[in-house]
């Protein structure tokens, strides 16, 4: 069955890959001259008209702005085969780790040389059904007989005497019809029963050793840690991978704006905050419909292969990931848009890219450590209410339960307030930044007078 | 297609300075409506930071730009059309959505951008590239472009900052003559180039700067026949005008293939001239004629 899923899911993605190639190539087959007659805007020949109309009729020249942007990268091959590699490694995450599983209920067939008591009956039934088997027993008349049936592939494993277990391969093999876990817990449970027997119990006294329930178990961390601490993990991947992935985009698209002096011809006509905001919401809603695309995916595939990795607090790990995704990339989006301002050339945004990942890079990897070990520190925690480190730290403090409703919440609250503020100083760099020409400008020489 | 409403910018006072170097000092002049207006002046004038101005793309230290009397502001600017000396222009995006993304800023529908980038790019003979991206395309082809961007809302005022440069014959002629039918139409089309020839074949206005001062602004007619009197004088077989240079009063302006261009003070007479120029040889031409632009241009800046 699982397999079905994970066929279904690899079809499902070539699908969409054969799909788009295909569109492509309806779009370069496309005589070059359009039909005057027939409007041809963007908005109408896209599918999502609707959503870009009301998009541009409700934000004006942002949503203008924003429409431009979100057809140019969803169009672009780097965001589709992007998109295609994360459903696939999270597809990967989720139906591997269930392959491993056992698939549920088995019947084992048994043969019996030389009868069973009743609680040597009982016994083989207990480990049966403790390893999610039904037993269906089978009388044997000897021992060769019990041989021949386990060779012809009649019965799975033989209780000769009620005090030895004979297999035909050992169990742990790979062809082999017997339960594992079934064998291994049998032939303990043999021996035990022996031992009460040559201990001189009565059988009322075997009964009742044997029917002793074990006592309760309490665990500090719910028995899905491990399987949150692997969605963590995966989300902050893709968290962090996303994040820079968006940044860098506006980076890149302010620079090239204002290299090829397109924002001249912009900004003739909109104000620097409108092309600036038009950008950073066409690109951050490219990045929500794609990490909610990649959440709903996990989550429903996770569902329909019944994987532990959504099981405890990892879907909520994930939908909080999803959050800070969003607050994140509000956050970095205004300073790496402030700083693409700046350059001009392409070695100049190389120079700038790296020391404004740097607090994403630490924070990810300090937080993957963290949801590695499940230990955390007060450094962690504080790291977790500082709005560039807080889309990675908090998140982990979710997984792994470590953080109350108010905690979170405030955390969130500082990261918006900090966004805003955050936004104000790079609108005003960006807005005296980017019609100045002639090599990178220092941040120096923006704060202070107008300077454009 | 396009507008008969007339409009006045007037530049007034803009003063600009970039630290020490002073861009522009107290620049003041109009571009009427319904006129061409070729902005000329040696590299590092002022005009490209002049043109910037207009659009507020530079803060100006003093000084207003006035739109039919008023300051000009978004709105106003909404109702411009600009071209930047370097192409402004998305290299990825395709041709005509390019277009049509500039107009829907300038507020057309989606419909309306659609058919003025059909009739726009027919106009300028691109139409076979609507579909192509911009970056594919040759220089001259991008200038078109980018030239259909700026006037597919239908400007009332258009400012184009070196629209013909780098431009074949051909594509001088297609831009040179819709530059003139939008004038004609009412625009108000302000331009900058150095090929100052095409400037007084285009131009009914022209406008000089220097070290962002201005030094002249008038009509072509007028800046030809303002200043001191030219001869034009050929006489057979001479490619020196060695029998001019001693005449008090007469400068040699140029010789080009026998034909020598005189500059005159005003207290000479042309008769003199007549004279000395028969005493040297068989003459061939003797005519008055107007200043070339390219004269007024190194005189006003001499």
């Amino acid at each position: 069955m699982k397999v079905l899923y994970v066929a279904l899911a690899a079809v499902a993605l070539v699908t969409v890959r054969v799909a788009l190639f295909r569109a492509r190539r309806r779009r370069r087959a496309t005589p070059p001259l359009d039909e005057p007659s027939e409007p041809s805007g963007p908005s109408q020949r896209s599918g999502l008209a609707p959503v870009f109309g009301a998009l541009e009729h409700s934000l004006g020249d942002v949503g203008l702005v924003a429409g431009r942007e979100i057809r140019e990268r969803v169009r672009g091959r780097i965001f589709r085969v992007g998109t295609i590699i994360m459903l696939g490694g999270v597809a990967a995450a989720v139906v591997i780790p269930t392959l491993h599983k056992s698939s549920g209920p088995s019947i084992q067939t048994v043969g019996v040389v030389g009868g069973l008591a009743s609680d040597t009956h009982q016994i083989v039934l207990i480990a049966g059904e403790a390893n999610q088997d039904s037993v269906k027993f089978v009388t044997e008349d000897s021992v060769a007989t019990a041989k021949a049936d386990l060779r012809s592939d009649k019965v799975d494993m033989s209780v000769v005497d009620s005090s030895e277990l004979l297999l035909e391969q050992p169990a742990t093999a790979s062809n082999s019809p017997a339960d594992p876990g079934m064998v291994t817990d049998l032939a303990e449970y043999l021996g035990v029963l022996q031992a009460y027997r040559q201990a001189g119990l009565t059988a009322a006294q075997v009964k009742l050793v044997s029917g002793a329930k074990p006592v309760a178990i309490h665990v500090l961390v719910p028995n899905s840690k491990e399987a949150t601490k692997a969605i963590s993990i995966i989300g902050l991947v893709l968290l962090f991978f996303m994040l820079t992935q968006y940044c860098t985009w506006i980076l890149i698209g302010v620079m090239q704006e204002k290299s090829s002096r397109v924002v001249e011809v912009l900004l003739a006509v909109v104000r620097p905050l409108q092309l600036l905001g038009g950008k950073v919401l066409g690109i951050g809603a490219v990045a929500l419909g794609q990490a909610t695309l990649i959440v709903g995916f996990a989550l429903v595939l996770g569902a329909s292969v019944g994987s532990d990795l959504l099981k405890g607090t990892a879907p909520l790990a994930l939908l909080s990931e999803l959050l800070w995704l969003v607050l994140g990339y509000a956050f970095y989006c205004w300073v790496y848009a402030a700083a693409g301002s700046t350059a001009e050339r392409q070695d100049q945004v190389q120079t700038l890219a790296l020391p404004l990942s740097l607090p994403m890079l630490f924070g990810y990897i300090y937080s993957v450590t963290v949801a590695s070990t499940g230990h955390t520190s007060a450094f962690f925690k504080v790291l977790a209410y500082l709005p560039p480190t807080a889309p990675f730290c908090m998140s982990v403090l979710v997984g792994l339960s470590q953080v109350t409703w108010w905690e979170f919440v405030a955390s969130v609250l500082i990261t918006i307030v900090s966004t805003g503020g955050v936004a104000l100083f790079a609108a005003r760099i960006y807005r005296r930044a980017v019609l100045r020409t002639g090599g990178r400008v220092r941040l120096a020489e923006l704060i202070g007078r107008p300077a454009r | 297609m396009t507008s008969l409403m007339g409009g006045v910018l007037q530049l007034q006072g803009l003063r600009r300075a970039y630290g020490p170097v002073v861009a522009l000092d107290d620049l003041t002049f109009d571009v009427p409506s319904g006129q061409v207006v070729g902005f000329l002046g040696p590299n590092g004038a002022g005009k490209t930071t002049t043109m910037r101005a207009v659009f507020g793309l530079t803060d100006l230290d003093a000084g207003t730009v006035l739109w039919n009397g008023a300051p000009v502001r978004q709105a106003e600017r909404r109702r411009f059309g600009y071209m930047p000396e370097e192409r402004g222009l998305y290299p990825g995006m395709l041709v005509g959505e390019q277009i049509e993304y500039v107009g829907r800023l300038h507020g057309l529908s989606v419909s309306q951008a659609a058919q003025a980038t059909t009739t726009w790019l027919e106009r300028l003979e691109i139409a076979d590239r609507r579909r192509s991206k911009v970056e594919t395309l040759s220089h001259g082809n991008q200038q078109r472009v980018q030239l259909a961007a700026a006037l597919l809302h239908d400007p009332e005022l258009l400012v184009l900052d070196e629209p013909l440069s780098g431009l074949d014959p051909t594509g001088i002629d297609a831009i040179g003559q819709v530059l003139v039918d939008q004038a004609r139409s009412g625009c108000c089309v302000l331009f900058s180039s150095h090929q100052l020839d095409l400037v007084e074949d285009l131009c009914d206005r022209v406008t000089i700067i220097d070290h962002g001062r201005l030094v002249a602004s008038d009509t072509v007619d007028a800046l030809a026949t303002s200043g001191p009197r030219r001869l034009v004088v050929r006489i057979e077989g001479d490619r020196t005008a060695d029998w001019a240079r001693p005449l008090a009063g007469v400068t040699v302006s140029e010789v080009v293939g026998g034909a020598v261009r005189l500059v005159l003070d005003p207290s000479i007479d042309s008769d003199e001239v007549l004279r000395a120029a028969m005493a040297a040889g068989r003459l061939t031409e003797f005519t008055f004629a107007r200043r070339r632009l390219s004269e007024v241009f190194r005189e006003a800046l001499a």
